[in-house]
């Protein structure tokens, strides 16, 4: 039976390998949307990690005249504590510039344990970061006040760097870098925070606590409002900001607001991307279509003449939809020989079970596409009469 | 003759009406989607608002360091510019402007983003823009600081709402700052992202030094503009020369990069000296239109075989006739063309709706994408190569066709 299904592709080869190619195309389309699209739902069901409504971002640059770093010390201390102070503030604190949603990274490389780790994001904040953002600490404790004065060398990371480093293991206590002069003591983990917005995973973070000198180029304070937090308020904020450090450019912006923003970048290009595979995929529709329609018009005296032998009009419509499927599956061979590549090579850095995942929904979604269109053209076929047919011959 | 072929496309068009439906489908689509995606990159690329005079301006707006374990790029700093750029003896005059920053106002309990520049007195006299009020601030106003603006429409609108009374006169507040609006310009989209801000600050009134750093990095760029566009790479060159000779600000670094670009260089510049954008830009581009192009050519071709091959006795008593095959694989191609052609027609109204709601969504505020010759003789070439890639397999399978085969179907 598929023999002879076979030998029926192959008599009609030149007409075939264009129906091929194009399904090839599409598969390929389709499987690309498919691994994007997953990978941007498993990373919007992880959770967020922190809570950012009513946290504020309030925007400075060091423009103070004075160069004694006590008074510089003085001036940014006495202004966080009357941020604090404000009737609707629930908690504020300083922090480096690639604050969550901001589109600003600073990365390191580091060798720990002998494990190396690129692409480790580096963040720079003071005691009072954890409660303002709502983060979870996993284990130990996150920086208290007395931590500053202390001489010991002390560090947080994140979840997703002490499975790297340590793997199952307590990380706690341990001695963190593997260089004599970043050698630093965890003494917590904290939950993994996307900074990069719903669909964008998160990534290795070192959480450092900041000595007086990084006031000068933090850049950031991140404040945590009540809910009732309203545009007057914000002035009010505004207004002592900028009263406080007169020559700075102030800005303050809402992390909602931001997060919108920022989920737009992975959001246009998927959108982008979905519309022009729907086009493709209605072309690929139309095509198969009108090839099968074109082969039962051609074929009627075959057809006529199976029928009269004694063949059953499912049989006839059977037949062709399995040449059809057939030729999908050809099709699908070559693609997903293309297609496996990517969790093999690991390009992108997705991790292999997207991609496999993709594969499948791209070989459900095609086989389906190419049962739809031919089931009506096969319909169609088994309505043929023989009389009618072998008469037209 | 092309009257006859014409009538007999038209009359093949007619005849199998699904076939048919299916070419300008897939014709029309695809010409909308590139369509809508040349009137995007030439209003991005070729609007001339408000720089009429790109012609003979360059833009330096960058300088990349690189050493052996680090790279840094980033814009100019004022002291650089005014000590190496304006001192250049080709341009005419040199236009300065900070890259744009944001800060808030808030005006009775509503909080207005304000993104602010800050511009020289001859960034107004480089550039063009449409003052719909008042006037640019003068060489004057800068040298003595005057906290004045020139404001966009948006914000006029916004700032001090939709009523028609003038806002020259009026004070706007930002940073904490009131400045006394002088003149009102027409917005530009934020893809424009060298000139565009919502209001522009004379460069004296900024609140850091402009001589605070002394280094060559900064939050600068400059657009030097030349007497004629003869005088353009002799510009060029004289930035080159300077560059050439700048010392090497410290240990780290072996190579210092900066470049006088023409405005579409410097647009697509990706501050990585080892990764040209232009390239970059253009094979994305191409790809992204080929692969568009792909799948439509090929169910254009399927179609097309199967539509020859049930013209099969036509085409043999054609050639009983003494009809040469040349003849025929011309008569087929100029169908071809007919074909693509209409489709072509259906794009161009598609993408006409499609621009509509994309300017009526404002997906990117005062974006607005519109039909012009370059977008339209895009749009004419691609039907040309479309029609002729989907032509030529089929018309070559036809004209191999023996006579009595032919006749005998």
């Amino acid at each position: 039976m598929f023999k002879h299904l076979f030998k029926m592709i192959w008599n009609k080869k030149k007409q075939n390998s264009l129906l091929i190619v194009e399904i090839l195309l599409s598969f390929l389309v389709i499987f690309a949307v498919f691994s994007f699209a997953l990978n941007s739902y498993n990373n919007y069901a992880k959770p967020m990690g922190f809570n950012y409504n009513h946290v504020w971002a309030i925007s400075y640059n060091h423009t103070l005249e004075t160069n004694n770093p006590d008074s510089v010390t003085l001036v940014y201390q006495n202004l966080l504590r009357d941020i604090k102070s404000m009737p609707l503030v629930v908690d504020a604190g300083y922090a480096s510039s690639n604050i969550p949603f901001s589109n600003n990274h600073m990365s390191t490389g580091l060798t720990s344990n002998g494990i190396e780790v690129h692409n480790v994001n580096n963040f720079f904040m003071d005691e009072n970061y954890l409660d303002v953002m709502g983060a979870k600490m996993l284990a130990g404790r996150w920086y208290n006040k007395a931590d500053r004065a202390s001489t010991t060398k002390i560090l947080v990371i994140n979840k997703m760097l002490k499975e790297k480093v340590f793997g199952k293991a307590e990380a706690v206590g341990k001695t963190f870098g593997d260089k004599a002069e970043d050698k630093r003591k965890i003494i917590g983990v904290i939950d993994d925070i996307k900074t990069d917005g719903d669909y964008q995973s998160p990534t290795y973070g070192l959480y450092n606590l900041q000595d007086t000198a990084a006031y000068k180029w933090m850049g950031k304070i991140l404040v945590k409002v009540a809910p009732q937090a309203d545009a007057a308020f914000e002035g009010k904020l505004y207004k002592l900001m900028a009263g406080r450090l007169k020559k700075s450019n102030i800005e303050i912006e809402h992390l909602d607001n931001k997060l919108v923003a920022y989920n737009k970048f992975t959001l246009v290009p998927l959108i982008i991307l979905s519309i022009v595979a729907a086009f493709l995929i209605i072309n690929v529709a139309l095509g198969i279509f009108g090839v099968l329609w074109y082969n039962i018009n051609k074929r009627r005296g075959e057809i006529g003449l199976r029928r009269a032998v004694g063949a059953p009009g499912s049989s006839v419509s059977a037949q062709l939809v399995s040449e059809a499927i057939i030729l999908a599956t050809l099709s699908l061979i070559i693609g997903a020989f293309f297609a496996i590549q990517f969790p093999l090579l690991n390009v992108f850095d997705l991790p292999a079970g997207v991609y496999l995942v993709a594969m499948l929904l791209a070989v459900i979604f095609i086989y389906l596409l190419v049962l739809i269109c031919s089931l009506y053209p096969g319909k169609q076929a088994s309505a043929i009469l023989p009389a009618v047919a072998l008469h037209e011959e | 003759m092309l009257k006859n072929y014409f009538k007999i496309a038209i009359a093949v068009l007619m005849r199998r009406k699904f076939f048919t439906f299916l070419s300008l489908f897939g014709i029309s689509f695809t010409i909308t989607i590139l369509m809508v995606m040349t009137a995007f990159i030439d209003k991005v690329v070729n609007d001339n608002y408000p720089d009429k005079k790109r012609d003979r301006s360059l833009y330096i707006s960058r300088m990349e360091l690189r050493g052996k374990e680090s790279m840094n790029s980033s814009g100019l700093s004022y002291y650089y510019i005014d000590h190496y750029i304006s001192k250049m003896k080709t341009p005419v005059k040199v236009a300065i402007s900070s890259g744009f920053g944001s800060t808030n106002t808030y005006v009775n309990n509503r909080k207005i983003v304000i993104n602010y520049k800050y511009a020289n007195a001859a960034f107004w006299e480089v550039l063009d823009f449409d003052f719909i009020e008042g006037k640019p601030f003068s060489k004057q106003q800068e040298d003595n600081a005057e906290r004045v603006t020139v404001i966009s429409e948006d914000m006029k609108k916004e700032y001090f709402g939709d009523d028609d009374t003038p806002a020259v006169g009026k004070y706007i507040e930002a940073d904490d700052i009131k400045y006394r609006v002088c003149g009102v310009v027409k917005s530009l989209p934020i893809t424009s992202y060298l000139l565009y801000a919502d209001i522009f600050l004379p460069i004296t009134t900024s609140k850091t030094r402009l001589d605070a750093d002394k280094g060559y990095m900064g939050n600068y760029n400059a657009i030097v503009l030349a007497k004629t566009s003869a005088d353009v790479p002799k510009m060029k060159k004289e930035y080159d020369g300077i560059v050439a000779k700048l010392p090497i600000p410290g240990k780290e670094w072996d190579h210092l990069y900066s470049h006088a670009d023409s405005y579409i260089e410097g647009y697509v510049r990706t501050g990585n000296e080892t990764r040209s954008g232009m390239v970059y830009a253009i094979t994305a581009i191409t790809l992204f239109a080929l692969f568009i192009m792909l799948l439509p050519t090929l169910n254009l071709v399927n179609v097309n075989i199967t539509r020859i091959m049930e013209r099969s006795s036509e085409i043999g008593v054609r050639k009983a006739f003494g009809a040469s095959s040349k003849t025929l694989v011309y008569q087929f191609l100029v169908e071809n063309l007919i074909l693509t052609f209409l489709g072509g027609t259906i794009g161009v109204v598609l993408s006409l709706v499609v621009m509509y709601f994309i300017n009526q969504a404002r997906l990117i505020a005062n974006l607005n994408l519109g039909l012009n010759f370059t977008v339209l003789g895009y749009t004419i070439l691609t039907c040309i190569i479309f029609g002729l890639l989907s032509g030529v397999y089929p018309a070559w399978r036809m004209s191999k066709l023996n006579v009595v085969t032919a006749l005998k179907a």
